[in-house]
């Protein structure tokens, strides 16, 4: 099904369209929560399924990640786990690389496919989703890889230290210790970190997906100053994200809130489910969802090569295609939060129980 | 022993039985003999001293090669361990099941000797493993760079850039296997009661000098020391059996123990471990008492006088269950002024007579307690207790005694500093939570703040309705609009140029902070409602 648009590339958002943005928000915050970082992972690609342009909607996602950010940093923050001053070495080059992308995202989306009001670039979307299946695999190969590693392998201590071991060999000159990290991190490598991030943030919106990997295994942060400090880096990275996005004109602030309505709600459901779902679980369903999200984004590129004219399909195979990519990703998604929501009822169930015998015995003591 | 072993189990040892006849506990009696923890660097002739302290007291040595060549026989492999530990990089269960072996069976090893005799330990961190007990002569050893330096090149062949580049690598690791296993500095020079610089005395006269040192009655065995050391022997003996079965190796729990009653708690996600947990300690000796809380963290709770039917006791049980958390608890007792030291005294259970021949022996009167005990029982009646314990002294001394390597969420602080004026108990609290919270980084609050903080009040009720009703405004103006809305975000609702760009740019960038901190705080009444914040 085509989708309708509602002024200029904005598409028209009734009930039904709300009700899954909103479901989006819901399965994307659950997954962070889990996670600990992201969820636009699933968000983004979702969006355009609903036939929301890809520019779009990494830009509603930008600019959600934005308020989001904000909301949580401040916890961080209060417990100490926030490095100011390794996040303001880093805000300076991401916000490069955040540029980099908008300017690539927008050339793409106002050159290439069937242009403004008719569902955005097919040049842009493929490009976005070529990124994302990229980068996504390998997160999601590396996840899975580690955590069949960690199972079957006894002395398995965690994800390669090639990298960390690789750049100590060589002395990169200038240096900058962090207090609150404790680090000591060339400058150079800083500012490649920094330009990554923030171009992955600008062009798929998951920048933390690199960020906080590389802050602990190329960096050498504890893991809580890392998610912290990303978190402070995203608040930044996000406003001047929405920014850029916005000022093309390509921020939809319906959907950023209808995101809201859900993601706020499930991060607080997925991180409740980090308490009772076990580590290698964490990290199984967190790889099998992300993969299977690549998946689903793989299965809507032959739609774009056939509007940009790189192969020859049938126009009516596009809904077929991005059906499939739709179902895909919900399946994803939700079969991702259900065991996740299982979990987390039969621990509260469990809970209850535990309570009612422990009332049980204090009433015959 | 009952076979009750769900959340907040507490399985009693059979009443009849004696002592001796579960475990392998010593005498309470026997004097316990003192330890001389000597950490050296590498090549910092700390082997050197200790034997020659060793010699002038007649005490026997024991070195860190000892200690792993034990640990290795033990099925540990030390070696992957320390390069686990080394390097950057994810803290995994399985490592810290590892760890967790490996400082039980460290720690069990050292008190096992220790209870043998005097002794004198020469490594990196004996001193650490038997924290807590007074009786330990702490000694740091350092040389002088350029000895080490040509103290590398004479023993292992290398030339000067070499053996200053091993040495720096060699000192690097070293400090990184210390944070990684104990989160404290190596360097930190509070951790030791006496630093010798090899560079300005020989061996024999550093020794003469620790030897004056250790007579001191500082270092001495005390009736306290000594149930310090039964306990860790206990705990470390207790983390070990648990270490060793396969039923509940692969497990993490936190493990304490206080005068015979074993404290475990386990996560949420292992419920099944609660019944072996009991089954293995069975097997222990001197456990006279296992308590298995279910607990994903704990909460600890500093206060000078406790009461179970008080209201805090009420929140901080409600907040507990809520987190699936034990509740840790902290007597402080503040005495501030020079040369005040701080003492710490776990909870131990009550005195028992000894029956001897059909006569009871008198019992002391109990010393006041402020509460601990019967706090720490009410908590144990609701599954939530983490054991407890009395600080005496200073507030630095406080602060250092609460930062242990336990798993917490919360510190509440309540009613201190009785004896103050309002005015000064007031900043004096403030004080202490500011040092806490630097130190321990988990949020502080007063026990005032509990409710506010953490439970749904009326507040909070009013907060929700407050706050939604803006939502459903501001949901409602944007919904309704919506093509103005995006007319507006297009640039094209009024004026030209590049100018109504940046204006509907900078629209955004507000008012998503304000809709994001709005419904956030929507959600956060409506979990802490559903008790699932």
């Amino acid at each position: 099904m085509e989708p309708t648009f509602l002024y200029g590339h904005f598409i028209e958002i009734n009930l039904a369209v709300a009700l899954q943005v909103i479901a989006l928000g819901f399965v994307g915050g659950i997954l962070s929560g889990f996670i600990g970082s992201g969820g636009a992972f699933f968000m983004t690609p979702g969006m355009m399924n609903l036939g929301v342009s890809g520019v779009i909607a990494v830009g509603s996602n930008i600019t959600h990640k934005f308020g989001k950010a904000m909301v949580g940093s401040r916890k961080h923050a209060e417990l100490g786990n926030v490095d100011k001053r390794l996040g303001a070495f880093l805000i300076f080059t991401s916000f490069i690389g955040i540029r980099l992308a908008v300017g690539i995202n927008s050339m793409l989306f106002e050159g290439g496919g069937d242009g403004h009001g008719t569902g955005g670039s097919a040049a842009a979307d493929l490009y976005i989703s070529m990124v994302f299946v990229c980068i996504l695999s390998v997160v999601a190969i590396s996840m899975l890889a580690d955590a069949l590693r960690t199972r079957g392998d006894g002395d398995s201590a965690g994800p390669s230290k090639g990298i960390a071991d690789f750049l100590a060999r060589h002395h990169l000159p200038p240096y900058i210790h962090f207090k609150i990290a404790d680090v000591r991190v060339s400058l150079w490598i800083l500012m490649l970190v920094g330009l990554a991030t923030g171009y992955l943030a600008g062009t798929i919106g998951v920048g933390g997906f690199i960020g906080v990997p590389a802050m602990i295994y190329v960096f050498g942060v504890p893991t809580a100053v890392a998610a912290g400090t990303e978190l402070y880096l995203a608040v930044y990275m996000g406003g001047f994200g929405a920014l850029n996005y916005a000022l093309q004109g390509y921020v939809d602030i319906r959907l950023t809130m209808l995101l809201y309505l859900g993601s706020l709600m499930g991060i607080y459901v997925g991180v409740y489910g980090t308490k009772v779902v076990k580590e290698i679980m964490i990290r199984v369903v967190t790889g099998v969802v992300i993969l299977l999200c690549v998946v689903s984004r793989a299965v809507a590129v032959p739609a774009y090569l056939r509007q940009l004219g790189w192969i020859d399909m049938d126009p009516t195979w596009d809904a077929w295609f991005n059906g499939a990519s739709k179902i895909m990703l919900f399946v994803a998604g939700f079969s991702g939060c259900a065991l996740i929501l299982y979990h987390v009822l039969r621990s509260y169930r469990e809970r209850l129980r535990v309570e009612h015998r422990l009332t049980e015995a204090r009433s015959t003591a | 022993m009952k076979g009750g072993t769900e959340a907040g189990a507490v399985a009693q040892l059979p009443a009849g039985e004696s002592r001796e006849a579960w475990g392998e506990l010593p005498d309470p009696h026997q004097e316990t003999a003192q330890i001389v923890c000597i950490s050296r660097g590498s090549l910092s002739r700390g082997r050197e001293l200790a034997e020659a302290f060793g010699r002038k007291l007649g005490y026997p040595i024991l070195s860190r090669e000892d200690l792993i060549e034990a640990a290795t026989r033990e099925g540990i492999q030390v070696g992957k361990l320390e390069t686990s530990m080394m390097k950057p990089r994810a803290f995994t269960e399985r490592l810290a099941r590892e760890r967790d072996h490996y400082l039980a069976f460290s720690t069990a090893f050292l008190c096992d000797r220790l209870l043998e005799g005097p002794l004198v330990y020469h490594g990196r961190t004996g001193h650490l493993l038997l924290g807590g007990v007074s009786h330990v002569l702490r000694v740091r050893v350092v040389a002088d760079e350029e000895h080490r330096i040509r103290s590398a090149m004479q023993t292992l062949g290398l030339n000067r850039t070499q053996a200053r580049r091993y040495l720096s690598e060699v000192e690097e690791d070293r400090r990184n296997w210390v944070k990684a296993m104990y989160g404290v500095s190596w360097e930190d020079v509070s951790q030791y009661d006496v630093i010798v610089n090899v560079e300005r005395m020989n061996a024999g006269n550093a020794a003469s000098a620790l030897v004056a040192m250790s007579r001191l009655p500082d270092f001495q065995v005390t009736p306290a020391s000594r149930r310090a050391l039964d306990d860790l022997h206990l705990t470390a003996r207790a983390r070990l059996a648990l270490a060793r079965d396969p039923r509940t190796g692969g497990y993490g729990l936190s493990v304490t123990a206080h005068g015979g009653a074993v404290y475990v708690t386990y996560l949420p996600h292992d419920m099944e471990v609660a019944e072996d947990i009991v089954r293995v300690l069975e097997e222990v000796g001197g456990v006279r008492q296992v308590r298995a809380t279910v607990a994903a963290t704990s909460i600890l709770w500093v206060q000078e006088v406790f009461d179970p039917a008080s209201e805090t006791f009420k929140e901080i049980v409600e907040i507990a269950r809520k987190w699936s958390a034990a509740v840790d608890l902290v007597r402080y007792s503040p005495c501030e002024g020079d040369g005040v030291e701080t003492r710490v005294e776990e909870l131990t259970s009550p005195p028992r007579g000894r029956v001897e021949s059909g006569i009871e022996e008198d019992q002391e009167e109990p010393a006041d307690d402020g509460g601990l005990r019967s706090t720490v029982d009410a908590l144990a009646l609701e599954g939530r207790s983490g054991g407890g314990r009395s600080v005496h002294g200073e507030r630095s001394g406080l602060v250092t005694s609460c930062c242990g390597s336990a798993r917490r969420s919360l510190v509440v602080l309540g009613d201190l500093f009785l004896g103050k004026d309002p005015g000064a108990k007031q900043r004096m609290t403030r004080e202490l939570r500011e040092s806490i919270a630097s130190r321990m980084r988990v949020p502080v609050v007063t026990a005032d703040e509990l409710r506010s903080h953490y439970l749904f009040g009326g507040a909070d009720i009013l907060r929700l309705v407050g706050y939604l009703a803006l939502v459903v405004a501001m949901f409602a103006a944007v919904m309704m609009n919506q093509v103005t809305v995006l007319r507006f975000l297009s640039g094209e609702l009024f004026g030209t140029g590049a100018l109504r760009m940046y204006v509907a740019a900078v629209a955004v960038f507000l008012f998503v902070p304000i809709i994001a901190h709005s419904y956030g705080s929507v959600a956060k009444a409506l979990m802490k409602l559903m008790k699932m914040e």
